[in-house]
């Protein structure tokens, strides 16, 4: 005769000893990975940017940051200057120097929208001669 | 007097709301994480041409190969040789839809003028962006 043993019912649990440590882990990345960015001064103001559709993002990491403003200051690490003939290089020199630090540099223009194309492309003929080639211009995504 | 014997009590930190803790600065950081990334119009520039170079190619493109879209000072756009006129994003968007059937691999020239807005630039190379255009030359004249 067949021996039936009494099952013994088990405890169902699932085991949290280890929670505060994913939980902690989490924190550490969340902390590390959290970069509150403060600016000295935000020269042209975001409501003042172009607004356009296809906008790509741009890892902050490999970047400098042109303001041109209305009144054609070219700001660059907040130092103001101004492109009034060929012989003003303060931008290449500024951005050859900055290349060499950084080989993958991409140099964003933080221009107001009503600026004078000119100034721009008095700019854009700096970076070529500096060889910083990669250029993003920032914009506001437009809202549907 | 009747002296108790003093009973020895197990020290022992709660730790059984260290998660909560831990979760709830989680939550924190998770709202106001913001992965540090700017937005906009990617182009990379030409090389600027030598000035030392003995030989320089110069090639002529027909209007099958390159669109000119010369932008006026007052916003107003010509097309290769016509006259400049306004265009809507929409009006914008069908031309060069139209110039890229004629070639797939049409090449467009942008040529914005000194006194024109930058705003007036960004919304043709915008809309070419938006067209998935790859060669764009931006110059002024």
């Amino acid at each position: 005769m067949a021996n039936f043993k009494k099952q013994r019912s088990r405890e169902v649990a699932i085991p949290n000893g280890s929670m505060s440590d994913i939980a902690f882990l989490l924190l550490l990345f969340f902390m590390v990975s959290t970069v509150f960015v403060q600016e000295k001064k935000f020269w042209v103001e975001r409501d003042r940017w172009p607004i356009a559709e296809s906008i790509e993002r741009i890892p902050r990491n490999h970047t400098t940051t042109i303001y041109v403003m209305r009144d054609e200051t070219i700001l660059i690490d907040d130092i103001p200057t101004r492109i009034e003939s060929a012989e003003d290089v303060f931008v290449s020199s500024t951005l050859i120097r900055k290349k060499a630090d950084d080989p993958e540099l991409v140099v964003c223009f933080r221009t107001d929208r009503d600026t004078k194309y000119g100034v721009m492309s008095d700019v854009m003929r700096q970076l070529q001669s500096a060889e910083t080639l990669v250029v993003a211009f920032e914009t506001q995504q437009r809202q549907n | 007097m009747k002296i108790g014997r003093k009973r020895k009590g197990k020290a022992e930190i709660p730790t059984s709301s260290m998660s909560d803790i831990a979760f709830l600065l989680i939550v924190f950081f998770m709202a106001t994480t913001k992965f540090d990334v700017k937005e906009g119009i990617r182009i990379v520039l030409p090389q600027a041409a030598d000035e030392g170079a003995e030989q320089t190619q110069t090639l002529t493109l027909t209007e099958n190969e390159m669109t000119r879209l010369q932008i006026t000072e007052d916003g107003r756009i010509a097309v290769n040789n016509d006259a400049p006129r306004n265009f809507e994003s929409g009006e914008l968007d069908a031309l060069i839809q139209q110039k890229v059937r004629i070639n797939q691999q049409m090449i467009f020239k942008v040529i914005t003028d000194r006194e024109a807005a930058y705003n007036d630039m960004i919304r043709v190379v915008d809309r070419l962006k938006a067209a998935k255009i790859e060669k764009i030359s931006l110059s002024t004249n």
